[in-house]
């Protein structure tokens, strides 16, 4: 046999489940945007800082100003000065450990270039050919460096595109995983949830028809136990009904229409009765009136109305031995709601009916707990 | 072959006269200008060198080799004579690189007056560099991971 507790807890784990995996849909779209973002940026926004141009580019710039100014006249200690200090810099933007290492060129041209500024410091004659190898060749030498750091750079970009393609197609795959697991655990979470309302309303119909008569569609013995339980302690009237000659009702006339004769009285009752109270069928032909009820002329009061209005049906009892209707035995009873006090109630009640049997059928008879009686 | 093609005489001398202009006026490198409003401080490069404090080894990114370092904590610098250390500095350098960066409440920033030993000069990126002392787990063969270090340093301007 199934726990009750256990359909709730799958209930809850599907739920869970499924609140989970949009919890990590959303973790990961956040992940996506917060945390790639950055790399982005470090890979395409170094415009305006110190390696956003090529350090080989700006050591190339200050050679070709420092050249420009040794072609120019006059060539006076002023301009080499200058052309010094510009050589100087583009020594210095140069001499970078990476060129060192990955370009052999750098370190000749360096020593070139190092050679030139000695010269410039010193009063020898420049001539074309020391501009060529002091001068042209570095310049050569950081135009290559510059296209393969070119070269480095594109391959760079382009490996962190097709990575970011890679990654956005796996987080995509993921996401989609998730987003459906998530739609699954819903699913199941959602079946799980009208399976349980649909046991639940089964449930409920099932306690309900325990509780009702079939044949007539009141309550039962056990409705009244429970309806009694429920009033808690108030002040309830006992009505306890009785066909007089059914057993000859439904032997001249049939099963059949001792059913229909049931069905009809139940009606009678009801349209009778105060909308508060409540019918039950005890069994055969003995019906059941609970009603609240503070004092005993109330009681009275609703016996006398009951079995006139019954009599006034004029219901045919072709096999009443002194009537041509259909009568009634009333027995009846007030008591406070408690299962002990209907016990003795009941026991109070079926007395007074019988009472009522005895001196001919067809009349009321009310009972009290402290056996004092009142009839009619 | 002459250097000076009588054809190309005018075309150089043009050239020569926008470069006048054009390149970084030939200053005292030896000199480090600070800026605080209208309040300029003139330091000798000298003085700083010899007021160098702090010596660690590390390896540098741009050196890509182990260095022996000596400078001046270079926040200590700034509260001497700016009084606090302003919220940002616009930096100018000898090469006409300018920046202006935050953050320079830590102690980490040195001011570097000597490399192996020998004073910084314009050839090695000098006279006075900045670097981080510490600069944790960053991978030094990605030089990007360095941008913010300043060389050749010419000029210093508290912006508040």
């Amino acid at each position: 046999m199934v726990e009750p507790s256990q359909p709730l807890r799958r209930h809850v784990r599907w739920l869970w489940l499924s609140v989970m995996s949009f919890t990590t849909l959303m973790l990961l779209i956040a992940y996506q945007t917060r945390w790639v973002y950055p790399e982005i940026h470090a890979y395409f926004s170094q415009a305006g800082n110190l390696t956003g141009q090529q350090l080989a580019t700006r050591a190339r710039v200050y050679l070709q100003q420092g050249l420009d100014l040794l072609l120019s006249l006059p060539r006076d200690s002023d301009t080499r000065e200058r052309a010094h200090f510009q050589i100087k810099l583009a020594y210095s933007l140069f001499d970078i450990g990476l060129y060192r290492r990955d370009y052999p060129c750098t370190e000749p041209s360096l020593a070139a270039m190092d050679d030139l500024l000695t010269r410039l410091q010193g009063s020898d004659a420049l001539e074309t050919d020391h501009l060529r190898e002091n001068l042209l060749k570095p310049m050569h030498c950081l135009t290559q460096i510059e296209m393969h750091q070119l070269d480095r750079r594109s391959a760079v970009t382009a490996e962190f595109v097709e990575q970011t393609r890679r990654h956005q197609g796996q987080v995509l795959f993921g996401s989609l995983v998730i987003f459906v697991s998530g739609l699954g655990f819903w699913l199941m979470h959602e079946l799980q949830r009208r399976r349980a309302a649909r046991s639940a309303r089964e449930s409920l119909e099932w306690m309900a028809k325990a509780l009702c008569d079939p044949l007539t569609g009141v309550g039962n013995r056990s409705a009244m136990h429970d309806d009694v339980t429920a009033a808690g302690g108030a002040p309830m009237g006992l009505l306890l009904v009785d066909i007089d000659y059914f057993k000859q009702y439904n032997d001249s006339l049939g099963h059949p229409d001792g059913d229909r004769l049931l069905r009809r009285l139940v009606q009678l009752i009801e349209d009778n009765l105060e909308r508060e109270a409540r019918l039950y069928r005890l069994g055969g032909d003995e019906f059941a009136v609970l009603f609240v009820c503070h004092d005993d002329e109330i009681l009275s009061a609703t016996c006398r109305n009951l079995v006139e209005s019954l009599r006034a049906a004029n219901l045919p009892h072709p096999s009443h031995p002194h009537s041509d209707h259909v009568t009634f035995s009333v027995g009846a009873v007030r008591f406070n709601a408690s299962h002990a006090e209907l016990e003795a109630g009941y026991a109070a009640a079926d007395t007074a009916l019988y009472q009522v049997k005895a001196r001919g059928r067809d009349g009321w008879a009310v009972a009290a707990l402290d056996t004092s009686e009142m009839s009619g | 072959m002459s250097l000076f093609h009588p054809d190309r005489c005018m075309v150089r001398l043009l050239a020569a006269f926008t470069l006048l202009f054009a390149m970084p006026v030939l200053a005292d490198s030896n000199r480090l200008l600070l800026r605080d409003g209208e309040r300029e401080i003139a330091l000798s490069v000298d003085e700083l060198r010899a007021r160098a404090d702090v010596e660690f080894r590390f390896f540098d990114p741009y050196l890509a080799e182990e260095a022996d370092i000596r400078g001046l904590v270079f926040r200590e610098l700034l509260v001497k004579h700016f009084g606090e250390v302003p919220s940002r500095l616009h930096f100018e350098a000898w090469d006409d690189y300018d920046v202006t960066l935050a953050g320079w409440d830590d102690p980490d920033w040195i001011l570097v007056t000597h490399q192996n030993g020998e004073p910084l000069t314009l050839r090695h990126r000098g006279p006075l560099r900045l670097v981080e002392r510490d600069y944790g787990d960053r991978d030094p063969a990605n030089l990007r991971n360095f941008n913010d270090w300043i060389w050749m340093i010419r000029r210093i301007e508290a912006v508040w």
